[in-house]
């Protein structure tokens, strides 16, 4: 097998996926090959860069608040909260005062004393003439 | 209830903090407070650092790394963890960065990395890291991205494959041909700036 077929394994058993039967034989080619020794180190170190660099990249101070407000997620701005942790207190209190005005209000407004009877309509003694017909003989009382 | 706070990010519970990602992941299902700061301040720096090395620009690393997260706490009444969390979220700033009009060549920048410590050997690690940046950029994004999953973000291999939606034998060749790639590359600019020099 040249070493253009061992390359292309390198990467896998470095990764340790490589099946047992393959790593035995490349770990064979490895002792004799200074070329492929020198590949699999320089592939190895390959994590190293890539992480020294990625360690110094810095996140700005308001990331965190920026992804939370696209989000929109109300725990994240400062002002937010505080009104949303009064809201409730203020709701109970409107509640209060409106019940408290609501019984004030029938306090003052309710009648004072029993409730007086409606007044009778008058009857009249006479019934009224039907038009056409006499009128019934009034009795005069006898006056002393 | 103790509180956490760390850098660059909001304080996040305690309990939180400690929790594994599938109880946070149910928390932010329930709406539970403080669940979501707790899953971005532990996935934060990998994402916006997956998306930086993908793009080279830590603007468009952010951005990316915005979207991706508010697309995966709107989605988390839906998820059923097939996967785990971070190769859902993977997936998705792979994808971004892969499939965004940002699809082109990655630029060559250092805005965010740090300035190098007193202790440091300012001149080399600048200069491996922007050597590093510039073999990256001179890579395929897709190559990019599984190398950047594999040997950045130390993803197993059923995990790329799930990450990417590819076989778990394309992995393994994508994989190689990444690595060989970024070791040519590499080889090439150093020769080059050596010459320079």
């Amino acid at each position: 097998m040249t070493c253009t077929l061992y390359e292309e394994q390198l990467s896998s058993y470095l990764d340790g996926e490589l099946p047992a039967r393959r790593a035995a034989r490349l770990e064979a080619h490895l002792k004799t090959c200074p070329h492929c020794q020198a590949e699999l180190t320089a592939l190895g170190g390959i994590a190293g860069r890539l992480r020294a660099v990625s360690s110094q990249i810095e996140v700005s101070h308001d990331f965190d608040r920026r992804v939370l407000r696209a989000f929109g997620y109300w725990h994240v701005t400062g002002w937010q909260k505080p009104v949303k942790s009064y809201l409730k207190p203020l709701v109970i209190l409107a509640l209060f005062l409106l019940a408290m005005m609501g019984a004030v209000w029938h306090f003052f407004t309710r009648p004072l004393g029993p409730p007086v009877p409606e007044p009778r309509p008058a009857v009249p003694a006479v019934a009224p003439a039907i038009s056409g017909m006499p009128a019934p003989p009034v009795q005069e009382r006898e006056e002393r | 209830m103790e509180e956490v706070v760390r850098p660059g990010g909001l304080s996040v519970d305690g309990r939180l903090a400690t929790a594994d990602d599938a109880t946070l992941v149910a928390a932010c299902a329930e709406r539970v407070p403080g669940a979501f700061q707790a899953l971005l301040s532990r996935y934060r720096r990998p994402a916006v650092t997956l998306a930086y090395q993908m793009l080279g620009n830590r603007e468009d690393a952010e951005d990316v790394a915005q979207e991706a997260f508010v697309r995966v706490f709107q989605a988390i009444p839906r998820f059923r963890g097939q996967a785990s969390f971070s190769t859902w979220l993977y997936r998705i700033v792979t994808n971004l960065c892969l499939g965004s009009r940002r699809r082109r060549r990655a630029t060559v920048g250092l805005d965010a990395v740090r300035e190098p410590r007193a202790s440091d050997s300012p001149s080399r690690q600048v200069t491996e890291a922007l050597l590093t940046r510039q073999v990256l950029a001179a890579m395929a994004p897709e190559l990019r991205a599984i190398l950047l999953l594999r040997d950045q973000e130390g993803l197993s291999y059923s995990e790329i494959a799930e990450a990417l939606r590819l076989p778990l034998g394309t992995v393994r060749s994508r994989l190689s041909k990444a690595r060989t790639a970024f070791r040519k590359i590499w080889s090439k600019l150093s020769e080059t700036g050596e010459e320079q020099s």
